[in-house]
């Protein structure tokens, strides 16, 4: 017999890092049995649920039972190759730069082996470094790879380089909300019901996958084909567990670091009051106009627009589910209205309204809101503990006639007209630069790899592959 | 009394090592070719992921196995595997030289499109089953060295269930798809391999059972 911790001594003349790589390559091989096994069992409850479901075609002959089967299996091992398949830039053309965003672009991509259409979206690792939203690109790429929800934009693949990420995720020919709100000014009432309603569905899926969304705004509600939405940008995402770091706005809430939007930032700072004043007096028709104006310069900068944000998220507090609820309060206010309940001219005036809401919360006098609208905007605008849940929020008399069970498969307000699969004119793709960026690699990547590390992933079938179809 | 040294028993197949397992059971579930799906996605993507952990795993111990500490690719004590070089002359090799030759031998496979195809419509070629139990056999060999040259280092490191199981999931998936001689895995009388017996005290405990 023998002495082990007299062998683990004598045996020690490791680096210092030899003991967190053993770890890490530990952890590697403990989630690679875990996917193994998880995978076998759904790949076996595929299989025996297809056979399952042609025993009970009657009508089906055996030839077809068993052409569905081979299909099935011509699937699982698509998939299979999928996993050794590394994918790069190289596998994807350009079609068009269809979307900014704060940390890169989307582009509208084919894919080269199989013509396949998709949106990619491109995130700078240094600035995300910079910004520290790496936890957020995590929880983004996890709650798209999780998710098999009809209301959430699906993740097929994500890879990266050594400046960039790469999420290469389904493209939604439709546009956003943002876009579609730029160019109709305001919703009728129905419209808004349709939309709203919607969204009520999709923040409930995104909560009951155990993720707050925390950023929902217009720009992240994209419209498909047929003109239903689905929900994007998940890169503010938390865990319902994880305890959220405000310093991110704490900074921007200090007025003397604050942080305006760039086109009135000088104006702003020299008499904010005045500004302030102005717009009160404004009619309905400017407000929107100088919205409008700055919209989208807006949701290009990285320093987003806080508009939509609830006021808890700003206090060291901590915050649950319901912030989702104060967002899509305001996106009600501004589908009816035609900008949102807080906008202003600088970010840090629009948190000090957000943060004082019960005072900046005007119904303005020249658009007509219905009583219902305007109850239900006012009971998600409001502090945390009185917000509606979503089971009441379902009930409330302004969603009255909506059918919840079937309404994403109703004909919707606007369908988008396309004329081919890479149709982008629901995309302002002449506002965006389309010229292709620099993508000189610099040589000290290594490190900063070392951050991403287990970022590249590939979708499983999980369930969305019921059977052959 | 036999004149020979009788070598001590070697670590790992010495209790508790050799029941250490990450993986409980039998490895039937995820080694079966599962039904309908094509044998030579199932196998590549096996060696795909077989590479990938024993890689892992050799990264983290290869700064203990160099030109001094292993000047041969030994796997027991009286085996050093040779390497076949350009002129096809057997030659020895420092185990970090021979497994870097291994390993960057199967990388090249593992990129290489038309032995390892990803494309959509590429066809894996005739010679698929020959190769793969070529390298299935390389492979062998580099878990071979670390189990006899490296295991105290496996265990200083507390990595010997996960490396365990790795190694049984190896073989057990070898044995279900003839992509392992017995003979390679035992050696020869004179020059047994060490895993050998580990194979056979796994069989024993049902561990390899398919
Ligand atoms: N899957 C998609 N299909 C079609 N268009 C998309 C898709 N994803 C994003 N877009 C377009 O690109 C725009 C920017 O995307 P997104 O909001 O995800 O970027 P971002 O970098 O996360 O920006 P931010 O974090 O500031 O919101 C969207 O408003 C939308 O117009």
């Amino acid at each position: 017999s023998f002495n082990v911790g007299a062998l683990y001594k004598t045996t020690a003349g490791f680096s210092d890092d030899a003991v967190p790589r053993a770890k890490t390559a530990q952890l590697k091989l403990e989630h690679y049995y875990k996917v193994a096994v998880d995978s076998a069992i759904e790949r076996n409850t595929r299989r025996v649920e297809l056979e399952r479901r042609l025993q009970t075609e009657a009508t089906l002959s055996d030839e077809r039972k068993q052409r569905q089967l081979q299909q099935l299996g011509k699937k699982e091992s698509t998939y299979l190759r999928l996993r050794r398949t590394k994918l790069g830039l190289d596998d994807f053309r350009t079609v068009k730069v269809i979307g900014k965003g704060a940390f890169g672009e989307v582009r509208l991509v084919q894919k080269i082996d199989t013509g396949k259409i998709y949106a990619m979206k491109t995130l700078k690792k240094d600035e995300m470094l910079k910004k520290d939203q790496l936890a957020h690109v995590r929880a983004e790429r996890d709650v798209l790879a999780e998710s098999d929800s009809p209301w959430v934009v699906q993740l097929f693949y994500s890879f990266q380089d050594p400046s960039y990420l790469y999420l290469i995720m389904e493209f939604l020919p439709g546009g956003d909300l943002m876009t579609m709100l730029i160019k109709y000014d305001t919703f009728s009432e129905d419209v808004t019901r349709f939309y709203i309603a919607e969204c009520v569905l999709a923040i409930e899926a995104v909560h009951k996958l155990g993720f707050i969304h925390r950023d929902i705004k217009p720009d992240n509600i994209l419209i498909d084909k047929d003109g239903h939405i689905k929900l994007s940008d998940f890169g503010l995402s938390t865990g319902f567990q994880k305890k959220h770091d405000s310093s991110y706005y704490q900074r921007l809430l200090d007025p003397t670091h604050a942080t305006t939007s760039p086109t009135t930032a000088a104006q702003a700072q020299r008499n904010s009051v005045m500004v302030n004043s102005i717009n009160l007096t404004m009619s309905n028709k400017d407000q929107i106009a100088t919205w409008k104006a700055n919209r989208r310069k807006l949701a290009y900068s990285t320093v987003g627009t806080p508009d939509y944000i609830a006021p808890e998220i700003f206090l060291q507090k901590g915050y649950g589910k319901e912030c989702d609820w104060w967002s899509l309060g305001a996106i009600m206010f501004e589908c009816l209205v035609g900008y949102p309940p807080f906008c202003s001219d600088s970010t840090h005036e629009t948190y000090q309204k957000i943060m004082q809401w019960p005072h900046y919360l005007l119904f303005p006098e020249d658009v007509h809101l219905s009583r219902e609208s305007e109850d239900m905007i006012k009971r998600l605008i409001t502090s945390a503990d009185r917000r509606l849940p979503v089971e009441q929020i379902k009930k409330h008399p302004f969603f009255y006639g909506v059918d919840w069970d079937t309404i994403r498969r109703i004909d919707a307000p606007f369908v988008p007209h396309l004329r081919s699969i890479t149709d982008t004119s629901y995309f302002p793709t002449d506002e965006i630069d389309q010229a292709d960026e620099e993508r000189a690699a610099d040589s000290n990547e290594a490190s900063k790899d070392l951050a991403f590390l287990g970022y590249t992933f590939k979708r499983t079938l999980g369930k969305r592959v019921r059977g052959p179809g | 009394p036999s004149p020979t040294i009788t070598t001590p028993k070697p670590l790992y197949l010495s209790s508790p090592f050799v029941e250490a397992a990450l993986v409980k059971g039998n490895f039937k579930t995820i080694v079966m070719l599962p039904k309908y799906v094509d044998i030579m996605e199932w196998v590549a993507v096996n060696i795909f992921d077989f590479y990938t952990n024993l890689n892992e795993f050799y990264g983290v111990i290869a700064e203990c196995c160099n030109q001094q500490s292993c000047p041969k690719m030994s796997a027991g004590p009286a085996l050093n595997y040779t390497w076949i070089n350009q002129d096809r002359k057997s030659v020895h090799l420092a185990a970090p030289t021979y497994i870097d030759y291994v390993m960057t031998w199967v990388q090249n496979l593992l990129d290489d499109d038309n032995t390892f195809p990803t494309k959509a419509g590429h066809e894996f070629p005739p010679s698929f089953p020959s190769t793969v139990k070529h390298v299935y056999r390389q492979l062998l060999r580099v878990f071979a060295h670390i189990y006899h040259a490296h295991y105290h280092q496996i265990l200083h490191l507390r990595s010997e269930p996960h490396f365990n199981s790795l190694f049984a999931h190896f073989l057990a998936f070898g044995r279900e798809y003839e992509l392992l001689e017995v003979k390679d895995v035992k050696g020869s009388s004179s020059a047994p391999v060490g895993v050998g017996q580990l194979w056979e005290a796994w069989r024993q405990m049902g561990i390899l059972e398919g």
